[in-house]
């Protein structure tokens, strides 16, 4: 018989504070956060439309991220925080 | 008393065991490996000078921590000695670094691999091929290095194909990808002196990279005749829209030929930055830009990548035979760079 370590990292417990969830979409304020991929702002902006028109969201703000592959920077968060109800982050992949 | 190992444990019957329940768990590659008991273990974590909790890295992105406990273990799977294990450090400091960016190259669809290029004493020590058959097969310490790094990745990191590893094709390089520098023949100055290091210090530098792309030059008995091939190889090839990074390693005749003709590795970097270029519209043509070709995109020339510096040239491979390669990086400038690190030794 032998005994060996396992090899992997159980992820630390933490508790996250979610924001609250709007319960209707009419009037809220939309952030919508293209990664610089390729026809990416495209999808986005179409789906901002159809959040308008189907959904009565008041308004559809494009934000860009520096590059597709890193987290939005803080001080798009921070924007965004202050602007919006609701994000949209899409991939253009 | 030596600090207590927290990693969970699993008891296994025999060696044969151990190999089978690293399979059933998805910790391995794909390949056997070594039973991860304490004393071998111990045995790294003692080479590397750690205590078990140390804070190898942190990969921000992901929020995950990387004791040197978990690189040691991973490092006892892929078959490491323990002399290796500075060197395995090193590079997980190094893709740890927010400058590599772990998320993307560790991700993305693009499926890099990590190159390592080991310079200094520590090469030469360990006998971390710069020679024959430079990527491989025949060496333990390049091929446990690299795997032992992947394995991090995928054990304590979350790479894992189909989840948090996305890529679309990957390349063999995933396995293990680890190069010395022919220093002891090399004309030129090495990598990490270029770097900032010096010559007697030694240290990895890690790339986020493509497979390597050989070509073939027998008949130039000189430096622009060489790189005249290796540069029209090069201008189509990687991410061409936005590269971050290339390696070249010029071997052994090519090397020779080259240095005869007094040319430096700046001098080297220059000339394949000047000759590497493409108009946009063949770029466009070729459906790597978007957009039919416009008026003037004849002339207009994009460089393959921002600035010479982002070319690194390596004189490594086999005294023999007229190939050398280039290897594209990952991704663009903004997304990843390459990174060096001091390798420490435990004193």
């Amino acid at each position: 018989m032998m005994e060996i370590l396992d090899p992997t990292t159980e992820a630390a417990t933490q508790t996250i504070a979610w924001a609250p969830r709007p319960t209707a979409l009419e009037g809220t304020r939309v952030a919508l956060i293209e990664n610089t991929k390729f026809n990416s702002d495209k999808l986005l902006l179409r789906i901002g439309e159809l959040l308008k028109t189907e959904y009565g969201v008041a308004e559809c703000r494009l934000y860009r991220k520096h590059n597709a592959s890193v987290p939005a920077h803080p001080e798009l968060i921070a924007e965004i925080e202050s602007a919006a109800d609701l994000v949209v982050a899409g991939i253009g992949d | 008393m030596a600090a207590t190992l927290l990693s969970k444990r699993f008891t296994v019957g025999d060696e044969s065991d151990a190999i089978e329940l690293a399979f059933d768990k998805g910790w391995s590659d794909g390949l056997p490996i070594v039973a991860p008991t304490e004393a071998r273990v111990r045995a790294l974590l003692e080479a590397a000078g750690l205590a078990p909790d140390h804070q190898v890295a942190f990969i921000r992105d992901r929020a995950v921590s990387v004791s040197a406990e978990k690189v040691a273990v991973n490092a006892v799977m892929a078959g490491c000695r323990p002399a290796y294990i500075p060197v395995v450090v090193a590079a997980v400091e190094a893709i740890g670094d927010p400058r590599w960016s772990y998320h993307g190259p560790g991700t993305s669809t693009g499926g890099a691999a990590v190159l390592l290029i080991v310079n200094g004493p520590i090469a030469r020590k360990l006998d971390i091929n710069a020679g024959d058959n430079l990527f491989g097969p025949g060496w333990r310490a390049n091929l446990t290095i690299g795997r032992a790094v992947r394995l991090v990745m995928r054990n304590v990191c979350g790479s894992r194909p189909g989840t948090l590893d996305r890529g679309t094709l990957g390349h063999p390089g995933r396995l293990s990808y680890v190069i010395a520098e022919n220093e002891a023949e090399s004309p030129w100055t090495p990598l990490h002196v270029e770097r900032g290091f010096r010559p007697e210090q030694s240290a990895v530098t890690v790339v986020a990279s493509d497979g390597p792309h050989q070509f073939y030059n027998q008949l130039s008995n000189t430096a622009e005749g060489v790189l005249t091939t290796l540069a029209d190889d090069m201008r189509i090839s990687g991410n061409v829209m936005g590269q971050s990074t290339y390696v070249v390693v010029l071997a052994g005749e090519h090397m020779r030929t080259i240095a005869a003709d007094g040319w430096d590795k700046k001098r080297i970097r220059e000339y394949l930055f000047d000759h590497t270029q493409n108009s946009h519209a063949h770029l466009r043509r070729t459906g790597r830009m978007a957009g039919p070709p416009q008026p003037g995109d004849e002339q207009k020339m994009r460089p393959l990548v921002a600035s010479p510096n982002d070319i690194l040239v390596v004189a490594a491979g086999g005294r023999a035979g007229a190939f050398s390669c280039h290897i594209p990086g990952w991704g663009s400038a903004s997304s990843s760079q390459p990174v060096s690190k001091a390798i420490k030794e435990a004193t």
